[in-house]
């Protein structure tokens, strides 16, 4: 039952997403009509909202949520904070409340604190989805999750064996040695190598403090201490780049292998050196493609709670579970081929 | 002997403990990883120079980190911008000191507590950062990584300049009379004042000079990755103080000397890959320094005792 909570996902979020104040959209905050099913009845209105605007992965995931409005036709609102503020995404909830929206699509700061202004608007008859890092689950109908725990730690652990040929020595480098999310990723990465992988072996876990230079000192020490290792497995993400500089100061670039949990932008040139092999994520953009198409179906009564499956555009049919999250699906991997087509 | 009792005895033990690393584990002292582990500590080594002067005033600085991350990110953000590399060191370090004399003119002439004064500016920084940065890493331009010169070059001029620093401040300090106010201002101010000397100008001129070496430390750090992380600065002012108490640095002012803070520093940068060469599990390395810094107050805490009967 690997259930990632929303705390949890915020810690990670957190840690990994702190990211650019990039150029603020124009159009925020203005109703925008998609191109597709006009006349069609009734228009639904969606407002969505990020944990903070300025920030590249959710710029990215609003990208996604663009798209999805253009094919279903609907008017969408979107606004968020700034920087990450939980007060003021309470405070947009009650605007909208007032504007009287159709369905509201948000991404929490805060699980509880929002859980108040979530639970009044359901009580206005507005809907109510979360995505990327969910409220309690009394606040909403669904939420859509980008992964699970289990999805992460398999994903990470299958990378790592595919890299190696099934076989020797490997490292983690974690954030710290207390971090929840991480030692439940930690947990199913542990499971599968010891369910799939007989010939692997786990030989140190490190922490780097959630920093890059804490990270690469780490790796040295790991390398000159096991010179059998064939990989380094960073599962925070300023430990991704940590890791490669390392291995790239101690000579070892393609000889030891480098994976990890981060994002595309800060491994590009180490990927293209191949001194990082492949860097896990998923698709933000997709998040928010099926954030969008969530928030339709539930406004438009195709979706329902109790449902096992439901279809989202291009992605296709995906699972519910009992606790009404929409899973993403799996990670996806980014290596040398692939990274250009991303900008996040 | 006796003088140096306290040094000698952090010597003893980071010798026993690579000694220990010798017989069970001698991939330790291979050359190239060595180097690198030594050339990781340099920014720490110039910041534990500053904290060991502005201990010796007996104040203290736990906004360096942040200073340091500040600095790092500016520096950063002008080499990324097209800055000459050479220019990168005097405005770190003028931007280090403009911080350091914040807190210089507080602690020196409103009489504030250092400690919290630079609590205060250490949150300020901290979070001017984030707001400024949102944790994005800062990618530099090639050659800026090892001064554009090789990996081992590069390190080994990173190295001997900073020990180059560390033997130029430690003389300064015994030997000028500049250097000599410090101890006195921390020894006894009023007695300091008596005989002459300006305790206000003295403590304000530590902390200028703490935040200048903040800015030198973090453009150590920066030539040594092509990636400036906006995060690079948090928990070294911890670092620096440790290394400045385990190496004989009075927490309440007026004695120690800057080798004495370098011998400590090397003994707690030893412990860490230490316990990954010995497969000593990771759970160990925060508990085990601690030990180390509470031996070393203990130590201080006997010696004054005795001082005083």
């Amino acid at each position: 039952m690997p259930q990632p909570t929303a705390m949890k996902r915020s810690q990670f979020l957190h840690s990994l997403l702190v990211l650019p104040t990039a150029l603020l959209l124009p159009g925020c905050n203005k109703s925008e009509t998609g191109a597709g099913a006009a006349g069609a009845g009734k228009k639904l209105t969606i407002a969505f909202m990020p944990k903070s605007k300025g920030n590249s992965y959710f710029i990215n995931c609003e990208k996604g949520a663009r798209e999805a409005v253009q094919e279903l036709g609907v008017d969408l609102l979107f606004d968020g904070p700034t920087n990450t503020d939980p007060a003021k995404q309470n405070e947009i909830v009650e605007n909208w409340i007032t504007l009287g929206v159709d369905v509201m699509a948000v991404a929490c700061e805060n699980k509880e604190g929002i859980s108040g202004a979530l639970k009044k608007a359901q009580e206005k008859g507005i809907k109510v989805v979360t995505f990327d890092s969910d409220t309690t689950p009394d606040a909403r109908s669904f939420f859509v999750s980008q992964a699970t725990a289990q999805g992460i730690g398999e994903g990470l652990m299958d990378e790592a064996a595919r890299l190696c040929g099934e076989e020797g020595e490997f490292a983690i480098i974690t954030a710290t040695l207390t971090a929840a999310n991480m030692n439940e990723w930690r947990k199913h990465i542990e499971a599968r190598l010891a369910e799939k992988y007989p010939k692997m072996k786990l030989v140190d876990t490190k922490p780097c403090d959630d920093q890059k230079d804490k990270a690469q000192q780490e790796t040295t020490n790991l390398l000159g201490a096991n010179p059998n290792l064939k990989c380094i497995m960073a599962i925070c993400s300023p430990a991704v780049p940590g890791a490669a500089e390392a291995v790239k100061q101690a000579g070892k670039a393609g000889a030891v292998k480098v994976l990890g949990l981060g994002l595309p932008s800060e491994n590009r040139a180490y990927l293209k050196d191949g001194i990082t092999q492949s860097v896990i994520l998923w698709k933000v953009a997709d998040l928010g493609y099926l954030a969008l198409h969530a928030a339709h179906a539930l406004g438009s009564g195709a979706l329902k709670a109790g449902d096992t499956s439901f279809k989202a555009g291009r992605l296709g049919e995906l699972q519910v579970d009992s606790n009404g999250a929409i899973i993403l699906g799996k990670p996806f991997v980014f290596n040398k081929e692939n990274v250009d087509q991303f900008d996040f | 002997m006796n003088r140096y009792f306290r040094e000698l005895s952090v010597a003893g033990a980071l010798v026993l403990l690579l000694a220990l690393l010798g017989v069970v584990a001698p991939q330790f002292f291979e050359l190239q990883p060595l180097l690198s582990r030594l050339t990781a500590q340099v920014p720490t080594l110039v910041l534990t120079i500053g904290i060991a002067m502005v201990m010796i005033t007996r104040q203290i600085d736990i906004s360096v980190g942040s200073q340091f991350g500040l600095c790092a990110v500016l520096a950063g953000n002008l080499l990324a911008g097209g800055l000459s590399l050479p220019l990168a060191l005097p405005l770190a370090a003028t931007a280090g000191a403009a911080m350091g004399a914040l807190n210089g003119c507080l602690v020196a002439w409103l009489g504030l507590p250092s400690i919290v004064v630079t609590l205060a500016t250490m949150v300020t920084w901290a979070e001017v950062l984030r707001l400024t940065q949102q944790g994005r890493f800062i990618n530099l331009p090639a050659g800026v990584q090892w001064l554009g010169l090789s990996q081992p070059a590069g390190q080994t001029a990173l190295l001997a300049a900073s020990l180059g620093l560390l033997a130029a401040m430690a003389w300064l300090l015994k030997n000028r009379s500049g250097g000599r106010h410090l101890y006195a201002v921390g020894s006894d101010a009023e007695a300091a004042r008596l005989s002459g000397i300006n305790p206000k100008g003295t403590t304000f001129w530590v902390f200028v000079c703490m935040g200048a070496l903040a800015g030198v430390a973090a453009v150590c750090n920066l030539v040594q990755s092509p990636q400036v992380d906006p995060k690079c600065g948090t928990g070294l002012e911890l670092k620096a103080i440790a290394a400045a108490v385990v190496g004989g640095i009075a927490v309440n002012g007026g004695r120690g000397s800057l080798w004495g803070a370098f011998v400590g520093l090397l003994l707690l940068a030893t412990i860490n890959p230490a316990l990954t060469f010995l497969h000593v599990e990771a759970y160990w390395e925060k508990a085990i320094q601690g030990l180390v810094i509470l031996l070393a107050v203990v130590a201080d805490g006997i010696r004054s005792r005795r001082n005083a009967s």
